[in-house]
């Protein structure tokens, strides 16, 4: 690392960090405001400072029950999607079978549909199940259109793998499925983070499922309960802002947890 | 166990999951797609192809399949280099770099409500951005960001962007983390310089996870719809609607589910096509490399 | 003495069958989906479950508030499968009319026909065929809410009756430096009250009613109101960037920009001041706001006594219990309406809670709306959904200078022949 280089590096990073994160501020910010404050003037700090909307909205129950639902969901979600999905992964990425690529395609395309088409079938198959005012029945549908991404993601990373480390582990005496918790998944580590993260956040702020599911609203996820901010001729912004921020900070903090993987985790080769 | 239980047992939970949930819906949904049906009572006016055709020769649904490529087109040509680049500077040794990454995967975190909703006050007229732009001197280029036809998909494009680049920089560092340390530094014993050494050897070893970043981003473009719907309801006068959009738009806001399903399965064999052409050229090094 | 045994057993189930729950899964249990997510209609309404449960124990309501815009969603949905709701949001039109082919809408035309009557023209926006689907709770008028300061500024002695006096108007608030309209075009929907305005001083009542109900606008005062709109649009009355503006939300949006007082009027519906509240720190604006209806047209047929309006009520499902007719009188009843305008939610469909009204302009609003011969529904939604939408597209196409007053006139056609 030559001394310019890391000077431009700095420099491209404070413009990054300046563009990205001038609207984030808003919202956080925005948060300390009256609503009128916010309509007075939509860009400046708050004068004054205002913590009512954050007290009230920690101090409700509803936001912590709204938190709990969208977290239960969530780790179902993302437990479903990424174990299910790894398991996929490896059998498309080391085992050869008729119809493997063929099957590869088909969880593709899932992809190329979006949920919102599919809303109103899926709406009556979870009512035959009776899966209608229950966390399943969000987070099992989430699990499933989370799988086209995770096994796109998760397959070309375990192809990379190569061979001998395979090889060596049969020679030590592992099973195939051995192999595969002992030694694939640690090695795919940074695939996988990036797999949980993308299904816990798009699960975090899924919105059209739990309208579907949910009426009554003590089961309702966060991204729904903005709605009681919410009228028909107004809303409460500032309110909304402050609650928006507050629903992030789980979602960032499994990105934190996960960050640390994605990256610290392995650097340098795989072989040996 | 034998081989045939594991593929199954591997196989398995996720085939059933997504057979269910996933195909199973999107089927029916097809099915809605052949009849003239408003959502209540029993469908029981079949129309065959007619919505089909419907679709496929109306303006406004032509004009939006033109935005998406635009979007597609921007999305490869823009954001495709500035995610590599962000993505390879958040991989150095730079102070506070946990931070940076945080804030710039931020916005993914957001919900698309809020996210237009912050955008909308942020592009008012005479609005932060035009102000900064007055406070920089580049007056000239202020503009009605949302109410000019000829400016509002590009700043929709920004807007996405803003919104979408953390998820392509996760999968970046995650694709730069399997790239071996001794071969950027024997490339560099060799004399080359660090723009040579990321060149010559990250690039093309970063390669097969840019072409799912390229692939995602593709099915993503394509498919726009939160941001698009929330801060112009694909306005003004069509001129920023998208295909996804026109589908929620002219179909089921109209209570014309099977309007709306023929859209959607326009939509998908669009993007089924270019996934097959995709699969075909670019993937398929990827999955021979592996194969022994 | 064997004799009395089957007796006692018959009066037995007789008193039983007379006096205990009707016992089917339906019985005494209401949900009740409703879009007062927030206060203080949420409370409002809870309070209205809460009294009406006191005085008749045998009936549970559960409240289900719900986002406004996802009834769009969720309405059909429910609709579709066995157990809907027994009561939701309705809000009347050509709406109501598809929701009726479902079959689960309850026919309530015998069940309130003892008072709906009290409720004088509203109730019609409910009815399909003659028949009442639903019963409005609060009804709404639109017309121009106007700054009484920046009129006076612009030396605008009193509003304008005519469209001539109107267009001079306008270009007195320029010369004074103020925005003359303000609009929400980003949402499309207040780009329909002008048109729908003008068709309304343009056509005769009979020909407006035969139209809605036909869906085809073959007279030719459509087409004028096109043209009207034309020349409006060719005075430039509104603020710059109105396309992208949006009608309520924030301080950039129209109301917004009113209650700011940086434009001068808008045409909206009665809960303009309501949304104008949160978006602005001035708290005197409600003062300084004042109301007149929509300008008479040169030659129009028209009868000028119409108003444009619309309301908010509810529906009873197939799967309601008994009891869902009873609680839509309660609602309709002196007290609950009372309350409701008291509240500020709108303007009462019960004459007699009139007086709880607190806003002098409102009450005035409310009068003018009383006196009216006839209150047309905002077209996109008297008539059937895709045919109102397709016509608000065509009016916001209209108004960013794409599309003929012949194109609005034909996507009604269209629409109604399935013919995209």
């Amino acid at each position: 690392m030559t001394k310019p280089s890391t000077v431009i590096a700095y420099l491209a990073a404070a413009l990054v960090l300046g563009i990205t994160v001038v609207p984030l501020l808003f919202v956080v910010v925005g948060g300390f405001r009256t609503t009128a404050q916010v309509n007075t003037a939509p860009v400046g700090w708050p004068s004054p400072w205002v913590t009512g909307n954050y007290t009230a909205i920690l101090g409700a129950s509803a936001f912590w029950q709204f938190l709990w639902n969208s977290a239960v969901i969530a780790v179902i979600a993302t437990a479903l999607a990424v174990g299910f999905g790894a398991m996929a992964g490896f059998a498309l990425s080391r085992y050869r079978f008729p119809g493997r690529e063929a099957l590869y395609g088909l969880f593709t395309i899932g992809l190329l549909f979006p949920l919102a088409v599919a809303s109103l079938p899926l709406y009556l198959l979870l009512r035959q199940i009776g899966l209608l005012e229950n966390p399943l029945g969000v987070a099992i549908p989430e699990a499933a259109f989370s799988l086209p991404v995770t096994i796109l993601i998760l397959r070309p990373f375990m192809l990379e793998i190569p061979q001998e480390v395979e090889d060596a582990a049969v020679l030590d005496g592992a099973s195939r499925l051995g192999f595969f918790w002992r030694i694939l998944l640690p090695l795919a580590m940074p695939a996988l983070s990036t797999v949980t993260v993308l299904a816990f956040v798009t699960s975090w702020n899924a919105y059209l499922l739990p309208l579907l599911v949910f009426n009554d609203q003590t089961h309702f996820t966060l991204p729904l309960g903005v709605a009681t901010f919410q009228s028909q001729y107004s809303q409460d912004t500032a309110r909304i802002l402050a609650f928006t921020t507050l629903s992030m900070v789980p979602a960032l903090g499994v990105f934190v947890l996960a960050e640390r993987r994605i990256v610290g985790g392995l650097s340098g080769s795989v072989k040996g | 166990m034998t081989r045939r239980l594991e593929l199954a047992l591997l196989l398995g939970p996720a085939l059933l999951l997504f057979v269910g949930f996933v195909l199973a819906p999107i089927g029916v949904a097809a099915y809605y797609s052949l009849y003239d049906w408003q959502g209540f009572g029993s469908l029981t006016d079949f129309v065959g192809l007619g919505n089909y055709r419907d679709v496929l020769t109306g303006a406004v649904f032509q004009g939006a399949v033109l935005h998406n490529l635009v979007i597609v087109v921007l999305s490869l040509v823009v954001q495709l280099p500035v995610s590599v680049a962000l993505a390879l500077l958040l991989n150095r040794k730079l102070r506070g770099r946990a931070v940076l990454r945080l804030v710039v995967f931020a916005p993914y975190v957001l919900s698309e409500a809020t996210t237009a909703v912050i955008w909308l006050l942020i592009l008012q007229p005479g609005g932060f951005v035009d102000q900064l732009l007055s406070g920089l001197g580049l007056h000239a280029l202020i503009r009605q960001w949302l109410a000019d036809p000829r400016v509002v998909l590009l700043t929709l494009f920004v807007v996405i962007t803003w919104k979408y680049i953390g998820f392509g920089i996760i999968l970046l560092l995650a694709g730069l983390q399997g790239i071996p340390r001794e071969l950027i530094e024997a490339a560099s014993l060799d004399g080359a310089s660090p723009w040579q050494a990321t060149r010559g050897v990250v690039l093309p070893l970063l390669g097969p996870t840019i072409r799912i970043w390229i692939f995602l981003s593709v099915i993503g473009s394509l498919q726009v719809f939160d941001v698009v719907w929330i801060m112009t309801l694909g306005g003004p006068a069509n001129a920023s609607t998208t295909m996804a959009t026109y589908l929620i738009d002219h179909g089921f806001k109209r209570y014309e589910f099977g309007y709306g399903s023929a859209v959607a399965v326009v939509l998908f064999i669009i993007c089924f096509a270019f996934a097959l052409v995709y699969q075909r050229f670019a993937l398929r090094r990827d999955t021979e490399g592996a194969l022994r | 003495m064997r004799s009395i045994r089957p007796l006692a057993v018959l009066a037995a189930a007789l008193l039983v069958a007379a006096c205990g729950p009707s016992g089917t899964a339906g019985s005494g249990a209401l949900t009740w989906w409703h879009n007062g997510t927030s206060d203080p209609v949420k409370s409002l309404w809870q309070s209205v479950a809460d009294s009406y449960h006191a005085a008749h124990p045998d009936v549970t309501i559960t409240v289900d508030p719900i986002q406004n815009e996802q009834f769009q969603t969720k309405v059909p949905l429910a609709l579709q499968s066995d157990s809907p709701p027994g009561l939701y949001q309705q809000w009347g039109g050509g709406q109501e009319a598809s929701q009726i082919k479902s079959g689960k809408v309850l026919d309530l035309t015998s069940s309130v026909s003892g008072w709906i009557g009290q409720l004088g023209q509203a109730a019609a926006g409910w009815q399909v065929d003659g028949k009442q689907y639903g019963v409005p709770y609060d009804q709404h008028v639109v017309g121009f809410w106007y700054r009484k300061d920046l009129f006076a500024r612009a030396g605008i002695g009193a509003p304008p009756a005519t469209m001539a006096d109107f267009t001079a108007d306008l270009g007195k608030l320029r010369a004074a430096g103020v925005t003359p309209v303000a609009i929400g075009s980003k949402d499309r929907w207040p780009d329909a009250f002008y048109w729908d305005y003008f068709a309304v001083r343009e056509c005769a009542t009979d020909v407006l009613r035969q139209s809605v109900k036909t869906l085809k606008l073959d007279d030719p005062c459509w087409l004028k109101a096109g043209q009207d709109l034309a020349a409006l649009l060719a005075e430039n009355p509104f603020q710059q960037g109105f396309l992208g503006t949006p009608a309520q939300q924030g301080a950039g949006s129209s109301a917004g920009l009113v209650a700011n007082g940086q434009a001068a009027m808008e045409l909206q519906g009665d809960w303009e001041p309501g949304t104008m509240a949160s978006l602005t720190e001035d708290k005197d604006f409600a003062a300084k706001l004042g109301w007149f209806p929509f300008p008479t047209v040169e030659g129009g047929a028209g009868d000028p006594g119409v108003t444009l309006g619309g309301g908010d009520g509810f529906s009873c499902t197939t799967a309601a219990p008994p009891a869902c007719p009873d609680f839509l009188k309660y609602i309709a009843g002196v007290e609950v309406q009372t309350k409701l305008a008291a509240a500020g939610i709108g303007l009462p469909v019960n004459p007699d809670a009139a007086s709880a009204l607190k806003d002098p302009t409102l009450k005035a609003v409310f009068d003018y709306s009383r006196k009216a011969s006839y209150v047309q529904t905002y077209f996109d939604v008297a008539m059937p959904t895709a045919v109102g939408q397709a016509l608000n597209d065509a009016i916001a196409n209209f108004m960013a200078g794409k599309g003929t007053p012949a194109g609005i006139v034909q996507s009604v056609g269209q629409a109604a022949t399935g013919d995209r």
